[in-house]
């Protein structure tokens, strides 16, 4: 049933992808405001990781596993542009909601969080606490 | 490792038992709103002067986007954005081309935080919001648009322009519920000259920026309005600059770029426009200073950076 909710997010995605990937009509020799937008990408994905860590809904699921939140978003913090990136395409895809938090958006959590407190090892861009 | 990783699964385990569980109870969102109201945040709102236009069969998409754009001071109806937003084949409108349309009404379309205290902050600032709901459930979504116009605290009501029935009284717990499972998705739908209250400026600066290419004279009032906020933003005064250089204003622009790059030194792209722009306006020395300075800074287009250099060189 998540699947299916994901796949039907991810379908809702498409068309906005594509949008984004048209080359823009740009003025001779100008760079443009969105390209100029593009290099520090890595600031935009990180605030909406952060933004996603700093929800009521994710906060609780981290402190219920005795995660502190600031630790959270610290980490992500300490990620390159290449892997926040890689890690907001994961948010997008994530089921999210309060009431009804999918299985596949609490796996990746779980799985993300022991991660970086450095039980497990699943998403390559996450480096352990020391 | 087969520890840890078990070790791993019987924790998300857990965690997926009580997050089914939870789904039964009020969502903490709302209890915590309403035991921590947020300070200035009047208890009872209606914003009484926002048209209403009761949707026709599937057409809540048109709908409740011309009634945010009337709110936002168009004369657009709702059969005259139908062929801009709705999709027969789909029964229903894309949120991306509900954004889409709106800045082609000139409008800039801003997502505000997905939190119900922001959603009231902008309704008590008088500004209707566009939000997604999913009436029912995941596995078998219904997607609806809504417009909130009003809410009131001690009924933990939220109003909504929703479907055939204005100011629908709605729990502030049911609505939270579906507005979740749309990944609490809200715009703003408002005038370039107007930011929203709640606005944050690289999130201002990002829906304006995606403005520019439907209209980039209300792109350009909306850069200036979110300048009177922040005054430094990066983006804001680049694309202040890329919008009077689009519209010919070369001087301007001119101007413009040398405040940015006075602001962000380290910014490569807008010492690369300041530059072209000094050689459209033939001021080949200060091209040349200022395209040197892009290159010296480099980055993914040095090339660029590279080519007006020697095209200002060459300039004679």
């Amino acid at each position: 049933m998540n699947k299916t909710f994901a796949r039907a997010v991810a379908t809702a995605l498409i068309p906005c992808m594509t949008l984004a990937s048209v080359p823009l009509t740009a003025q001779a020799g100008i760079v443009s405001t969105e390209q100029a937008m593009v290099t520090p990408a890595g600031q935009a994905d990180r605030d909406r990781v952060s933004a996603f860590l700093a929800r009521d809904d994710v906060r609780a699921a981290l402190v219920q596993q005795g995660v502190n939140t600031d630790d959270a978003i610290a980490r992500v913090q300490a990620m390159s542009d290449a892997e926040v990136a890689e890690l907001a395409q994961r948010v997008d895809r994530a089921p999210a909601g309060a009431g009804v938090v999918g299985v596949l958006f609490t796996v990746f959590l779980i799985l993300l969080v022991t991660d970086i407190l450095g039980f497990t090892k699943v998403y390559p861009f996450t480096r352990p606490i020391r | 490792m087969t520890v840890t990783r078990r070790r791993a699964l019987a924790l998300s385990a857990g965690a997926t038992a009580s997050a089914l569980l939870g789904g039964c109870a009020t969502p903490a969102a709302i209890t915590a709103l309403q035991a921590d109201w947020p300070p200035g945040l009047p208890p009872r709102v209606m914003l009484d002067g926002v048209p209403f236009f009761p949707q026709d069969d599937l057409l809540c998409g048109p709908a409740t986007l011309a009634t945010v754009a009337q709110a936002a001071g168009r004369r657009v109806t709702p059969a005259e954005l139908t062929p801009q937003v709705y999709l027969p084949g789909r029964q229903g409108s894309l949120q991306t081309e509900m954004l889409a349309a709106a800045r082609r009404q000139g409008l800039v379309a801003y997502p505000i935080a997905p939190r119900l205290p922001v959603l009231l902050a902008e309704l008590a600032d008088g500004a209707p919001v566009l939000v997604l709901q999913n009436l029912a459930l995941p596995i078998a979504p219904q997607w609806h648009y809504a417009v909130a116009v009003g809410f009131d605290r001690d009924r933990a009501e939220l109003y909504l322009h929703s479907g055939t029935t204005p100011r629908l009284p709605t729990a502030l717990r049911t609505f939270e519920f579906t507005w979740a499972r749309a990944e609490h998705w809200a715009v703003r739908v408002t005038a370039p000259s107007r930011v929203p209250v709640t606005a944050e400026a690289d999130g201002w600066a990002r829906a304006v920026a995606a403005l520019e290419r439907s209209d980039v004279a209300a792109a350009e009032v909306a850069y200036r309005s979110g300048l009177a906020r922040w005054p430094t933003h990066r983006f804001l005064l680049l694309g202040a600059g890329n919008t009077a250089h689009a519209q010919g204003r070369l001087t301007q622009a001119a101007d413009a770029y040398e405040r940015t790059v006075i602001q962000h030194p380290d910014f490569a792209d807008a010492w690369h426009n300041l530059a072209q722009t000094r050689l459209d306006l033939r001021q080949r020395d200060a091209a040349r200073r200022a395209a040197a300075r892009a290159v010296a800074l480099g980055g993914p287009r040095q090339a660029d950076y590279r080519a007006l250099l020697a095209r200002a060189e060459a300039a004679r």
